[in-house]
């Protein structure tokens, strides 16, 4: 997962480097997901996600859909 | 406290006060255990994708959000310097550590510097985005491109 300044600028960097172009998303999405992910990672009883755990996480910062299933062999 | 969730909390108590992953030999020493059953319960961390080792089944490469290993993706909290595996981890890492901070990356096509000012309430909405070129069910089969 990269930074990139602009959507423009993805669209760039993937066809210059044979990259499917996958979803982009901003700044507030991003930090949704860094403290769904990793605000207890530090104690005793975190754990990585399970596979519905996951999904629930994802859904509720509205990331849904095959790319964003854990499970799935279907990517999108 | 199962043994291998001390070692995982001590793993993590030590990236936060040194921002280097501990080798099994030093985590043994803090804790005053084998060495060799330190680097087990690495073994199993990894089992259960807690940690993510180096082809050597026993230096840790990422215990997430941190990084083993220099990146482009620098966190500054607290004074100290950490490095995160991804532009994900780089905004997790403020997170995990309940913390205001800095994040200097760079926008992987341009090169061009990234700055952001990390709040407890999270990042000053800069105009930087994100990519995610690998689906979720493939993140952990290759984590280091992920």
């Amino acid at each position: 997962m990269l930074f990139f300044r602009s959507e423009e600028r993805v669209n760039e960097w993937c066809a210059g480097n044979g990259v499917p172009r996958r979803p982009i998303i901003g700044l507030a999405q991003l930090w949704q997901l860094a403290v769904a992910w990793y605000e207890n990672r530090l104690s005793p009883d975190a754990r990585r996600p399970q596979p519905e755990e996951i999904r629930r996480i994802f859904a509720a910062i509205g990331l849904q859909g095959p790319f964003w299933d854990p499970q799935t062999d279907q990517f999108g | 406290m199962d043994f291998d969730t001390q070692v995982k909390t001590a793993i993590y108590r030590w990236v936060a006060e040194t921002t280097k992953v501990p080798t099994a030999a030093e985590l043994a020493g803090a804790l005053r255990e084998a060495t060799d059953e330190i680097r087990d319960a690495y073994r199993r961390l990894f089992g259960k994708r807690v940690l993510f080792l180096e082809p050597d089944g026993e230096t840790i490469r990422m215990a997430p959000p941190f990084s083993g290993v220099e990146t482009q993706h620098r966190v500054l909290v607290g004074g100290r310097l950490y490095f995160a595996n991804c532009s994900w981890d780089a905004l997790g890492i403020p997170a995990a550590l309940h913390a205001e901070g800095e994040v200097f990356s760079r926008c992987e096509q341009t090169l061009e510097p990234i700055h952001l000012r990390i709040t407890r309430e999270g990042p000053d909405l800069e105009p930087v985005v994100a990519h995610f070129a690998v689906p979720a069910a493939r993140w952990w089969a290759d984590l280091v491109y992920t």
